[in-house]
C-alpha cells in the first residue's frame, strides 16, 4: 500500500513537469497548428536564462522567472514573426523551419558553453518535507503548484479577456474570425509568444532539478507531444490532465513492469488514443480534421 | 504573401496558375515516350555520377559521395509516400533500422551474404510497414506526422530492450572480413558505387511508378481524398501500396548503410536529425513531390554538412551545425517550393522575359 501511494505521488509530480512543458506547446499546436519541434529548445533556452540570471545577478531561479518569462515571450514573438508567419501557407515547410531552429538553438548553446554542464542551485528547491512516509522535494511541488496556477490563469485568460476570445475565435474558424475584424496574424503572433513564455516558465522552474545541457529539450518534447494529443488540442484541461496521465503511466509502468519499457508503454497508449479518439480526451470533435491543405 | 490580410479566398489568376504549375509533378511524365524517359533517366544518372568521377581520388569526397548517393536514394523512397502521397511520415527511421538490423543479424547469425540478407528486411518492411501505418492513415497532416514520430520512439525503446536481437544499447558490430560475398570492401569506392546503384534503383522505381496507374491514383489521393474516393479509387489501398514501395526501398538503404558503417546501434539508427527526419529535410529542401527534388536536396545538404563539419569542426563544438540550422531556416524562407520550385520559377521567368 505504501509503495502504491509512493508511486502515485511520484507519478503526479512527474506529470506536473510534463504538463507544464505541454501547456505552451498545446496552445501553439492547438491554435496555430504548427508542430513546433523547437519547443523543447525554448525550455532549454529558459533554463540557461535562469542560469545567466543566477551567475550574473545572483538571482534564485524562482525569482528569475520574472525576467525569463518576458524574455521568452519576446523570443517567441520574434520566432513567429520572422520565420513561421512568412511560411503560414506551407505547413510542411514550417515543420522544416522549426527543426532548423532546433538545430540552431541547440548548437548555439553548445558552442557558447563548450559542452560544459551547469547547475542552478536554489536553497528553496533543495528542501524536502515528509508526509507520512513519503518524501516530497520542494522543487517538484513548486512545479505542480505552478502548473495548476498557470493552467487556471490561462483558462481565465482565454475565457474572459478580449485577446483570449480572439485566440479562441481564430482556433474555431480563421476565415470567420477574419471577417469579424480580428487580426488573425497578430493573434497568432501573440499566441506563439504566450506559448513560448509558458515554455520559459517551465524552463526556469525546471532549472534547479536538472543539470543543464544543450540537448535537454529532447527529454521533454516527445512527452509533451504525447500529452498534447492525449489531452486534446487547444484544451487547457487536456494539457493538465494529459500531463498527469503520462506521468502516472510512466511511474506505474516503471515500477510494476520494467523501468526500461516505461516510455514504450506510454507511447503505445498515445498511439492508441490517437487512433481511437484523435481529438484527445478533452478535445473538441473535428479539431483533428484540419490537415496540411486546409490551412489557409 | 506577407501582408496576409490580403490573403483571403482565392489567389490572383496568374498566381494561381503558377502555383498549379509549380505543384504539378514533373509535368506530364506519362505523355512522353518510354524512350525519352529512358534518355532523361540515363542523362540524369550521368550528371549525378559526374562529380564523383571527378573527385574519386580524394577519400574525403569518396565518403561524402557515398552518403550523398545513399541519402538521395532514401529521400527518393520517402518522397513516394510523403511527396506524392501527401502522408508526411516521420517514422521511416523504423524501416531503415529494420533493414539494417535484419541484414547484419542474418550475416552475423547465419553467415548469410548481405547481398541476400538485405532482401528479407526489405520484404518484411514492404509487408509490415503498410500494416503499422494502417491505423494512422485516417489521421491527417501534423497528426500523421506525430503518430509516425511516435512509432520511431517506440522502436527506439524496443531495440534498446531486445538485446538478444539488436545487441541492445551497445549495438552490433560487423567484423572486417573483406570479400565481395560479404559486401565488405577494402576500397571505399565500391561502397560509393553501391550507394549510386541504390539511388538509381530508387529513381527507376519512382519513374515507373509515376507513369503507372498507381502513380496517378496516388496524386489524386493527395490532391483530394474525397474526390478520389468518389471517382472509384480505393484510397486506403493506394496509400498501402505506396507505403510498401517506400518502406521496402528505405529498408534496402538501411541494409546498405549498416554494411558501410559496420557498426549499428539504436541511437544512430533512430536518430531524428540524422535519419528519421533527415529524409524529410532533404526532400523538402529539394522539392516535395518531384522526381529530381529529393536527389537535388541530398546533393546540396549532405556535402555541405560534411564540408562544414571538416572546415569548422575545429572552431568549437556545434559551430558547423549552427551554420546548417541557419541554412535550413533560410532555405525554408526563400525556397518554399524547394530547389526544383526555385529552378522552375527562374526558368518560367526566363521564358517569359525572352523576346518573341
Amino acid at each position: 500500500m505504501d509503495s502504491l501511494l509512493h508511486v502515485l505521488v511520484v507519478g503526479l509530480l512527474l506529470g506536473g513537469i510534463y504538463g507544464l512543458v505541454s501547456l505552451g506547446l498545446n496552445l501553439i499546436f492547438g491554435v496555430i497548428r504548427i508542430v513546433n519541434f523547437a519547443h523543447g529548445e525554448l525550455v532549454m533556452l529558459a533554463m540557461y536564462g535562469a542560469y545567466v540570471c543566477y551567475a550574473t545577478l545572483g538571482l534564485d531561479p524562482y525569482v528569475s522567472v520574472l525576467i525569463v518569462v518576458p524574455a521568452l515571450f519576446v523570443v517567441g514573438v520574434l520566432m513567429h514573426r520572422l520565420v513561421l508567419q512568412p511560411l503560414h501557407a506551407e505547413s510542411s515547410m514550417q515543420i522544416f523551419a522549426t527543426f532548423g531552429l532546433l538545430i540552431l538553438f541547440q548548437n548555439a548553446v553548445l558552442a557558447l558553453t563548450r559542452g560544459e554542464g551547469y547547475s542552478v542551485p536554489s536553497k528553496l528547491a533543495a528542501t524536502t518535507f515528509e508526509v507520512g512516509d513519503i518524501r516530497v522535494t520542494m522543487s517538484r511541488l513548486v512545479i505542480f503548484v505552478a502548473l495548476t496556477l498557470a493552467a487556471i490563469a490561462l483558462h481565465v485568460f482565454l475565457k474572459r479577456t478580449r485577446i483570449g476570445k480572439s485566440i479562441r475565435a481564430v482556433t474555431q474558424d480563421r476565415q470567420a474570425a477574419r471577417l469579424m475584424g480580428i487580426n488573425v496574424e497578430r493573434t497568432f503572433t501573440i499566441t506563439f509568444g504566450i506559448g513560448a513564455a509558458l515554455a520559459g516558465l517551465a524552463g526556469a522552474l525546471l532549472a534547479p532539478i536538472y543539470t543543464l545541457s544543450p540537448g535537454i529539450g529532447g527529454n521533454f518534447i516527445l512527452a509533451a507531444f504525447a500529452v498534447v494529443v492525449l489531452g486534446g488540442l487547444g484544451s487547457v484541461a487536456g494539457a493538465y490532465f494529459g500531463g498527469m496521465i503520462v506521468g502516472l503511466v510512466e511511474a506505474f509502468a516503471g515500477f510494476y513492469i520494467d523501468p526500461e519499457l516505461k516510455q514504450a508503454i506510454w507511447f503505445v497508449i498515445f498511439l492508441a488514443v490517437l487512433v481511437v479518439r484523435p481529438t484527445g480526451l478533452f478535445g473538441q470533435a473535428g479539431a483533428e480534421d484540419v490537415g496540411f491543405r486546409e490551412q489557409t | 504573401m506577407s501582408g496576409a490580410n490580403t490573403h483571403t479566398v482565392g489567389l490572383a489568376p496568374d498566381e494561381d496558375a503558377a502555383r498549379v504549375a509549380a505543384e504539378a509533378p514533373d509535368p506530364a511524365l506519362g505523355l512522353i515516350s518510354w524512350r525519352r524517359v529512358a534518355l532523361l533517366y540515363a542523362g540524369g544518372l550521368f550528371l549525378a555520377a559526374l562529380p564523383f568521377s571527378l573527385l574519386s581520388g580524394d577519400l574525403f569526397w569518396v565518403n561524402l559521395f557515398t552518403y550523398t548517393y545513399l541519402f538521395a536514394g532514401l529521400a527518393v523512397a520517402w518522397n513516394v509516400i510523403a511527396g506524392f502521397g501527401g502522408q508526411f511520415s516521420l517514422g521511416h527511421g523504423v524501416f531503415f533500422a529494420v533493414g539494417a538490423y535484419t541484414t547484419v543479424r542474418l550475416y552475423l547469425g547465419w553467415q548469410l551474404s548481405p547481398w541476400l540478407g538485405i532482401l528479407p528486411g526489405a520484404a518484411a518492411c514492404a509487408l509490415i510497414g503498410p500494416l503499422i501505418f494502417l491505423p494512422t492513415f485516417r489521421l491527417k497532416g501534423s497528426f500523421f506526422a506525430i503518430a509516425t514520430l511516435a512509432f520511431n520512439e517506440v522502436a527506439l525503446v524496443m531495440s534498446n530492450y531486445m538485446e538478444s536481437i539488436t545487441g541492445g544499447p551497445r549495438g552490433l558490430q560487423v567484423p572486417f572480413r573483406a570479400g565481395v560475398a560479404n559486401m565488405i570492401f577494402t576500397n571505399p569506392r565500391a561502397y560509393t558505387l553501391l550507394a549510386f546503384g541504390f539511388m538509381a534503383l530508387a529513381l527507376g522505381v519512382v519513374v515507373v511508378l509515376m507513369r503507372s496507374r498507381l502513380g496517378y491514383y496516388l496524386l489524386a489521393v493527395r490532391e483530394d481524398e474525397d474526390a478520389a474516393r468518389a471517382a472509384g479509387i480505393s484510397v486506403t489501398g493506394v496509400k498501402l501500396r505506396a507505403t510498401a514501395i517506400s518502406a521496402g526501398l528505405t529498408a534496402l538503404g538501411g541494409g546498405l548503410f549498416a554494411m558501410y558503417v559496420r557498426t549499428i546501434d539504436p541511437l544512430t539508427l533512430f536518430s531524428l536529425p540524422d535519419i528519421g527526419v533527415k529524409f524529410a529535410l532533404l526532400t523538402l529542401i529539394g522539392g516535395m513531390g518531384t522526381i529530381t527534388g529529393p536527389v537535388l536536396g541530398a546533393f546540396l545538404i549532405v556535402p555541405l554538412e560534411g564540408y562544414f563539419r571538416a572546415a569548422l569542426g575545429g572552431a568549437g563544438p556545434g559551430v558547423h551545425l549552427i551554420l546548417l540550422g541557419l541554412v535550413m531556416v533560410l532555405a525554408a524562407l526563400f525556397m518554399r517550393r524547394g530547389i526544383t520550385g526555385a529552378l522552375d520559377a527562374a526558368w518560367q521567368r526566363w521564358r517569359h522575359a525572352r523576346p518573341k
